[in-house]
């Protein structure tokens, strides 16, 4: 009996902590999305008025960022500057593909991202300022997608945590 | 002389010329990158083409066809990832890159108006090394002096492309702000304030502001200003008294050399021009020439891969351009080497003979004073 008890705590916890961890996931995409948006906002400065050589904007970005997403820009930014620095998409490319399933974000905003990385630093300000516009826009569109489901699911895969474990309990008892 | 940095060049391209003998990497002038076709270097007044290995030849068909990718990334790197940051530069043509190394372009231009506005589709670049030879003034500024008023004359100094003006000029404006006058009039005079407008980013080769070759501890840099507006920022604000400015030929440029004329301030200016009956033959430099502008002229020209120049005094000069029908080009750059001066072997004595073909120091100079950066 006293087994059975520990048992059907473990479950019920386990439980619990699964459905806190996917609302946080939807928590966090928006957020992230948000501080993508300034960090871009960030490069738009840097390229239109600064005149900021990429490699130096990138570094900029990164400061301005937490951890995951910081990780990435400086990594591109380091590649750059390099022994062997390869071209831009190249490394944009790596490094995004690499490290975005470690981001709470969905396939929309890296595909917005890798467009936008495709096209940096290859032409002049107007154009860069457009595309770095473009990429904005798209991911404003993301976040407030995402934004949405967060406020459907957050709560709801909180709950559905806590009563897929209990209902795992009285099954088990 | 330190070892060339080519962390500019792409990873496949910077290979292979490290690959190349340390001799020629020591003479190296140009490397010209095209598209497609054969690498080529440029070095000690003869040329080559490189192989993928780093073997040089004269037969173009062993050398080494730099791909779509390697130019592509050549660009990029060269820009610093950054064509947004560059475009006025590539208005112009060319790009300048850390450690004063000037990069030509060329490919398709796109017009907007009937004047350039950019460049796309690069595909060949022309990259000049930039060399300091601290030193190899030593022998032209002391025949630049105005002993009266105790500094340099106004000097135009003088060649076809490739003969070494800007390397001249550099070591000038080290020597005068460094007060190495090289007289022994001028034993106890000091430095001058030395002010240089660097269009080019070629004289000082600055990199955020501060330059990368000696100048001198007394020169201050206007970085990648046009020169006219330059020389009036600089008169106005830093109280030079040189000026330094490179391959002058427009008509601003002009007026602004006219107002420092009467500012109290000297000149050392460059101009491209195979000889001077070429000088008086370009408007507005035989404009500045016949007002007196300039109280010397100094001629720099290539025998045997040294430098050599020669100083006219204006009326000199005058009378050495209108003698116009003895006119020179460059020679090609696989030309044989003309024959040397009989008293190419010895220094020649300063002083005693106005106008002596003097040589300049250099790396393989067989004189006392020549001595490397």
């Amino acid at each position: 009996m006293m087994l059975k008890l520990i048992g059907a705590a473990l479950v019920l916890f386990a439980g619990t902590m699964i459905g806190f961890v996917q609302a946080a996931r939807f928590a966090e995409r928006p957020r992230q999305i948000r501080h993508l948006l300034h960090a871009l906002q960030r490069l738009e400065t840097e390229i239109g008025y600064g005149q900021t050589p990429l490699p130096d904007a990138l570094r900029r970005m990164a400061l301005v960022l937490p951890p995951p997403l910081s990780g990435m820009f400086a990594d591109i930014a380091g590649e750059l500057r390099s022994e062997r620095g390869g071209t831009v998409s190249e490394s944009w490319e790596r490094v995004l593909s690499d490290n975005w399933s470690s981001t709470s974000m969905r396939a929309g905003e890296k595909e917005a991202m890798l467009r936008l990385g495709a096209s940096l630093g290859g032409s002049g300000k107007e154009d860069q300022l457009k595309h770095v516009r473009l990429a904005m826009l798209q991911l404003q569109d993301e976040e407030s997608a995402a934004r949405e489901e967060q406020q459907r699911y957050e709560k709801l895969s909180r709950s559905l945590g806590v009563l897929g474990a209990a209902l795992v309990v009285i099954l088990m008892l | 002389m330190p070892p060339l940095q080519f962390d500019w060049l792409p990873h496949s391209i910077r290979l292979i010329l490290a690959k190349l003998p340390p001799a020629v990497l020591d003479e190296l002038e140009e490397i010209r990158i095209r598209e497609n076709r054969p690498l080529e270097v440029g070095y000690g007044s003869r040329f080559a083409f490189v192989g993928p290995d780093g073997t040089l030849s004269a037969d173009h068909h062993p050398g080494y066809r730099p791909s779509r990718d390697d130019c592509r990334a050549l660009l990029e790197k060269l820009t610093d990832y950054s064509l947004y940051a560059v475009e006025e530069e590539l208005r112009r043509g060319f790009v300048t890159v850390a450690g004063g190394h000037r990069i030509g372009l060329a490919g398709r231009t796109v017009l907007e108006g009937g004047s350039v506005r950019h460049l796309r589709d690069i595909a060949g670049f022309n990259v000049r090394i930039a060399r300091a030879r601290a030193g190899c003034a030593a022998r032209l500024l002391p025949e630049l002096l105005d002993l009266t008023s105790r500094t340099v004359r106004h000097t135009l100094l003088v060649s076809a492309p490739q003969q070494g003006k800007t390397t001249m000029l550099r070591d000038l404006a080290r020597a005068v702000s460094a007060g190495e006058w090289n007289h022994p009039a001028a034993r106890n005079w000091s430095g001058r304030k030395v002010g240089i407008v660097d269009e080019r980013s070629e004289i000082a080769a600055c990199e955020r502001g501060v330059p990368s070759f000696d100048l001198g501890p007394r020169s201050d840099v206007l970085d990648a200003c046009p020169k006219a507006e330059g020389m009036m920022m600089l008169i106005r604000s830093m109280s030079p008294e040189v000026l330094v400015v490179d391959e002058i030929g427009r008509t601003e440029d002009a007026e602004a050399l006219r107002e420092a004329l009467h500012a109290g301030v000297r000149v050392l200016a460059t101009a491209h021009a195979a000889d001077l009956s070429d000088v008086f033959r370009r408007p507005v430099l035989a404009s500045l020439a016949r007002e007196g502008m300039f109280g010397a002229y100094a001629v720099l020209s290539r025998s045997g891969g040294r430098v050599v120049h020669r100083v006219y005094a204006p009326d000199e000069a005058e009378q050495e351009a209108g003698r116009g029908a003895r006119r020179s080009w460059a020679a090609p750059r696989d030309a044989p080497a003309p024959a040397r001066p009989p008293d190419a072997g010895r220094e020649p004595a300063l002083l005693q003979r106005p106008l002596p073909p003097i040589r300049s120091p250099d790396r393989t100079g067989d004189g006392g004073g020549s001595h490397d950066a």
